[in-house]
């Protein structure tokens, strides 16, 4: 008798223990959960303020350039170039440029934006040159009675780091006859190849080299990023 | 002049008519859509030949502009519906 | 409801696309007495300008950009603009739409005056053309269903 109610004493001991032990990793796991989010509240804090310094800086600038750009579309497109229908222009590329004017020139460092339109006009007559000879060559393979293609699949890392460089870098990829981009994983481009002389010719990286040097990635060190820098640090240390 | 772009005018609508098989017996809609869309590229620069031989190419180029930026969104459309449907 | 694409070619090049688009439109819109266009070409391609933005990006940024709110109200001004300028016409003491007596607020010849009339009234088909192919496209999109309702 005394047995029984020994063992039922010691169920329930063991009972409230474990729900003491749940009750301990319950409190522990909130714990880390707090400290989490208030670590992650002040990363996101941080980002906040050094994206708004660049954005105030960069919203005009984009206005502007998106301004010109569309203004420059519509005399080409338009040939008269008299008074009311000039003013018309710029009447319509104020209204588009007011709207979407974050859409153009998203991910630019600020500043360099006309060394980065002057290089990309004189990066295409090179690409114009290689997408002649590429013609060339693959006319060769086609026509030739054998066709002596070898397909293939081709991955590669790329260094550039922005999205309108790897956009750029893709499309001149599949404009060089021979070669078509698949897909874009993160950083890896998946390029299917014809034969192995169009492959070699893009194993060489000249592509990717004049790529990243029209959009001042990956080699150069610029004042205007020191000095943007000292101006959100400022402006961090105001903050904080 | 002219008799030199209408030899390539003709020319290009012999291809769109070689490109019009894989329209019709292409196997699967993928095959459709990317012989449409070729299909389109070669209309424009047939548009814009038309618009020479008449002395009025500044008509056409307006022309051939709308049909290249339809063509494009009309691709991207049917590319999202059909990746959508799986 | 349509999510945005994760293709990043996709999506860098319809949202660099989009201004020029617009513009176009407002090119096609404006010359309409001299080149083919006019009215209701610029007001489809317009529409289509904004159709691509939403099957690229989604609809959630789409909404964030334009609010539906924003489009129907553009189209009731299209019409607004199309019915006003014919009962200025009126009120001033000639037919509907007979833009020659529009001269006395312009201060311009009849000609200038029917010319300016025209391009008023091709601008507010254009804005009802656009609301009408957004909306149909927004509606189907999102089978009614909007966000809010599904959380």
């Amino acid at each position: 008798m005394e047995v029984t109610l020994f063992i039922h004493a010691a169920d329930d001991a063991f009972r409230i223990l474990e729900k003491a032990k749940e009750r301990a990793v319950g409190l522990l796991d909130t714990a880390t959960k707090l400290t989490s989010e208030t670590r992650w509240m002040e990363e996101k804090k941080v980002h906040a303020i050094l994206k708004g310094a660049q954005e105030t800086k960069s919203g005009f600038q984009n206005f502007v350039a998106t301004f010109l750009m569309l203004f420059g579309f519509w005399a080409l497109l338009s040939g008269k170039f008299d008074a009311f229908h000039l003013f018309l222009g710029v009447v319509c590329s104020l209204i588009i440029a007011y709207l979407s004017y974050d859409l153009l020139f998203a991910n630019v460092r600020v500043g360099d934006v006309r060394i980065i339109v002057q290089r990309f006009i004189g990066y295409i007559p090179w690409l114009i040159r290689e997408i002649v000879m590429s013609n060339f060559h693959v006319a060769y393979l086609a026509l030739s009675p054998k066709m002596p293609i070898d397909p293939k699949v081709i991955t590669f890392r790329t260094k550039l780091e922005s999205d309108i460089s790897w956009v750029t870098l893709a499309n001149s990829i599949t404009l060089t006859p021979g070669t078509i981009t698949m897909d874009i994983e993160g950083r890896e481009f998946m390029v299917h190849a014809l034969d192995g002389k169009v492959a070699d010719d893009l194993d060489t990286g000249e592509m990717e080299d004049r790529v990243a040097h029209i959009f001042m990635e990956a080699d150069h060190i610029y004042i205007q990023d020191v000095l943007d820098v000292s101006r959100v640090f400022a402006k961090l240390k105001r903050g904080m | 002049m002219n008799e030199f772009f209408v030899v390539v005018g003709l020319g290009l609508c012999l291809l769109v008519f070689l490109v019009l098989y894989r329209v019709i017996f292409g196997p699967g809609v993928f095959n459709r859509i990317a012989a449409v869309s070729a299909i389109g590229t070669k209309s424009l620069i047939i548009l814009l030949i038309f618009g020479y031989i008449y002395n009025r190419v500044e008509m056409f180029i307006d022309i051939s502009m709308v049909y290249a930026l339809l063509n494009f969104i009309g691709c991207i459309a049917a590319a999202k519906y059909l990746e959508m449907e799986r | 409801m349509i999510i945005s694409s994760d293709d990043i070619i996709i999506k860098t090049i319809a949202r660099i696309f989009v201004p020029f688009i617009q513009l176009f439109a407002l090119y096609v819109i404006m010359h309409g007495h001299y080149s083919p266009g006019g009215g209701f070409q610029g007001g489809v391609i317009l529409g289509a300008s904004l159709v691509l933005l939403l099957i690229t990006h989604g609809y959630e940024e789409m909404r964030r950009r334009v609010p539906e709110g924003a489009v129907i109200l553009l189209g009731s001004l299209g019409l607004l603009i199309y019915s006003g300028i014919g009962l200025t016409c009126l009120l001033l003491g000639g037919n509907y739409l007979d833009y020659s007596q529009l001269s006395v607020i312009l201060h311009v010849d009849p000609a200038h005056a029917r010319a300016m009339g025209i391009l008023g009234i091709e601008l507010g088909v254009a804005f009802a053309v656009m609301a009408a192919v957004c909306s149909i496209f927004f509606d189907i999109s999102t089978g009614g269903i909007l966000p809010e309702d599904e959380k």
